[in-house]
């Protein structure tokens, strides 16, 4: 038995050898503060991380060192916290600190405990509510051998924004958490409809107790599809953290166990795909550059004004990290990209479509307002899962130039025909003094010599 | 005997899953705001309702049961009785646990009129009813009962920022209307109005003809070039040139016309002192 097992794992490492890997974008070392006695029940999990080419350091969370932060700087580019049993994970790891963590852009995986923890207020800061120490989710469905407290969630394709790929049911044992509006938040693996947070001693007093707490009314009780198991919050400046409701959804134990006979359940590649996403693998955009130019046929250099009533072009080129290669690609499957022309209020607000010809290339073409003043391009794309996309480009809108309006209107011919017609009258008056004879001084001389 | 381990377990499990829990006269009543029954039927866990259940602002939905193992028809308290709203169009949910008594019986209201925080706000379609029974040693019931229609709602609360997470409207900027010019017939028979006098003089010119005889002189007609060019830089300033060009050309070509002119009106002056 113990020799099959060990075989299993050497027969997965060697397959995940195999794999491909996939890159972060933002850095490769990783921490993680794991009790040591439990190191090896994540085996599979942190193998899989090794594969892909991040560096794993183990801290026990009674030790001082590695420190996260040191002098404003963070050590690591990632950390991973997988000890909720610990009752402290050490003077550096306090809620404010993974605060100051996520403003320094390292992206963080915290996994909640099911008794009162420090991490409790951490989740409360990032609007998500628990459900009261000592009352892990239980569901009594689908019917089968685990304990209620053992759950197997399906996982539809699509239902996250987070999860790329097909995934086979997860085993989940842990607290569920309730979600506030903030449109930062992203549940990853929404708790099953009929489940719900309770104590897993069930006494004659429990179900009493249910109603009760929901006749507390607000949030006296956790249960439904509502609830997520797994959710994952992106911060304004692109860090990404991932609370996770229990330490066990990264165990091998549940990665080899079966939800259905012969089928393996998805623990693994649902670990792999939670970490991919906070560490910035999948769904990491950023803008290359933008540009703007008069809609003229030959002219691509940006103008440093415009004046009312141009048309303007307007290019922004998007790439998005390719985790397998390990590089940014550009990528035009951005379907609801949207330009704003803006001076104070949005003045424009027009869909920015992808180029064909280019991949990348996202252009639109539009006539500036008849307003003068300074205007700002803005790209200002969100989309939960995503990173946001911010650009503004400041350029002066100014009126037309004394030569600038239109000129040569049908409305003023009689004008011009007058004004050219003086002029004309003018040189044929000149040529004909200058050029004619003083016929009355010629014919008198001539009359007077002729009389002599 | 020998019995196999695996005819042992099967054995055992069929022994845990014979604990099957029914409910015993399961009703729902709706009636109105002066207590006349609208609509009283009994459902069922096998199938569900077909006619959607319609509330009014005063209604009010009384469900009631018992629940009962099938073996004894004793009454079980089980852990967990939920009744759950859910909105499939929208996603919202509402689950609510229905008190339970130590031997089974179960009561639950609703009336629109007070309405209940758990209840998800309505959309177009109508809300789905289920029952939710699980406890500990029994198989677990899920099932739809009926459809719910309930009085129009307020939507549900969305964060500030939730507009800027999704496709937001387009704006279009309306400027002022082109400047309107009059026809062009019009402009046409005015600016022919203005070579009116041109007609005149033709005509009077067929009549007298001027004679032009010291056109071609070499004295006179540099003048008169330059007479014509200055009027050309004119019409060639008004169509594209600066004034700072213009001021070049004019600079020059006035120095010309100096000279020229100086010549040109010496020897008139002097062929007509003859």
């Amino acid at each position: 038995m113990f020799g099959f097992r060990r075989w299993c794992l050497l027969a997965l490492s060697a397959a995940s050898l195999l794999c491909v890997d996939a890159k972060s974008s933002t850095g490769d070392s990783v921490l993680v503060v794991v009790d040591p006695s439990n190191q090896d029940k994540y085996s599979l999990f942190f193998d899989g991380l090794k594969d892909s080419g991040y560096k794993l350091t183990f801290r026990s969370p009674k030790a001082e060192k590695p420190v996260v932060i040191a002098d404003d700087v963070p050590n690591f580019d990632h950390v991973i916290l997988l000890a909720p049993e610990a009752r402290n994970l050490g003077k550096d790891i306090t809620p404010q600190s993974i605060v100051q963590l996520l403003s320094l852009k390292t992206n963080v995986i915290v996994t909640l405990p099911t008794k009162q923890s420090p991490l409790h207020s951490l989740a409360a800061e990032f609007g998500l509510i628990l459900p009261p120490p000592g009352s892990p989710l239980i569901s009594y469905f689908p019917q089968r051998d685990t304990p209620s407290s053992l759950i197997p969630i399906p996982i539809e394709d699509h239902s996250s924004p987070a999860l790329t790929k097909h995934i086979e049911p997860v085993w989940f044992s842990g607290i569920p958490q309730a979600l506030s509006t903030n449109p930062l938040l992203i549940p990853i693996l929404r708790a099953p409809a009929e489940s719900f947070a309770s104590e897993t001693l069930v006494t004659s007093g429990s179900a009493d107790a249910l109603v009760e707490s929901a006749e507390k009314g607000g949030e006296g009780l956790w249960a439904g599809s509502a609830l997520a198991a797994v959710t994952g919050f992106q911060a304004t400046n692109g860090a990404r953290i991932a609370f996770v409701g229990g330490a066990e959804v990264f165990s091998d134990e549940l990665a080899q166990k079966e939800v259905a006979p012969y089928v393996k359940s998805g623990n693994a590649d649902f670990s792999r795909e939670v970490a991919a996403w906070t560490f910035q693998e999948n769904l990491v955009l950023r803008i290359d550059g933008v540009e703007h130019h008069l809609a003229h046929e030959n002219t691509t250099v940006a103008k440093e004004q415009y004046t009312n009533n141009d048309n303007v072009v307007f290019s922004a080129y998007v790439s998005k990290w390719d985790a397998k290669q390990g590089r940014w690609e550009p990528y035009s499957g951005l379907k609801d990209l949207q330009l704003e022309f803006t001076m104070l209020d949005p003045f424009i607000r027009t869909a920015l479509p992808p180029v064909r010809a280019t991949p990348g290339k996202y252009s639109t073409t539009f006539r500036a307002p008849d307003r003068h003043g300074v205007f700002k391009f803005i790209v200002d794309y969100k989309r939960k899962g995503w990173t946001s996309l911010q650009s503004s480009t400041t350029v002066p809108v100014v009126p037309p130039r004394h030569d600038g309006y239109p000129r040569f209107l049908s409305a003023a011919w009689p004008y011009y025909a007058g004004a050219i017609s003086t002029s004309v009258a003018f040189l044929l008056f000149s040529t004909a003094w200058l050029a004619g004879e003083a016929r009355d001084r010629s014919s008198k001389k001539a009359k007077g010599s002729k009389a002599e | 005997m020998i019995f196999s381990p695996v005819a042992v377990l099967l054995l055992a499990a069929s022994a845990v899953q014979a604990s099957v829990l029914t409910l015993q006269s399961p009703k729902f009543v709706v009636t109105d705001a002066l207590g006349s029954q609208l609509r009283a039927e009994p459902f069922s866990l096998v199938h569900r309702t077909g006619t959607p259940v319609k509330l009014e602002a005063k209604d009010t939905l009384k469900i009631t049961f018992q629940v009962v193992d099938k073996e004894d028809g004793k009454g079980v308290q089980p852990h967990q009785t939920f009744i759950r709203f859910f909105d499939p169009s929208t996603g919202e949910e509402g689950i609510q646990p229905i008190r339970v008594t130590g031997g089974g019986k179960a009561k639950f209201e609703l009336n629109p009129s007070k309405p209940p925080l758990y209840l998800p706000p309505t959309s177009t379609e109508p809300l789905k009813v289920s029952l939710i029974i699980g406890t500990p040693n029994y198989d677990p019931i899920t099932v739809r009962l009926f459809d719910l229609i309930l009085p129009a709602s307020q939507p549900a609360p969305t964060h500030p920022d939730e507009a800027s997470f999704h496709v937001r409207p387009e704006l279009h900027h309306t400027f002022r209307p082109d400047q309107k010019l009059p026809p062009k017939a019009v402009s046409l028979f005015f600016a022919g109005l203005t070579f009116a006098p041109w007609v005149v003089l033709i005509g009077l010119w067929s009549q007298v003809t001027p004679r032009l005889t010291h056109l071609f002189s070499p004295s006179i007609l540099p003048f008169i070039l330059s007479l014509v060019a200055f009027e050309s830089l004119l019409l060639t300033y008004w169509v594209k040139l600066r004034l700072g060009e213009v001021l070049l050309y004019g600079a020059g070509l006035g120095l010309v016309t100096i000279f020229t002119g100086r010549q040109a009106l010496s020897s008139i002056s002097s062929l007509r002192k003859d």
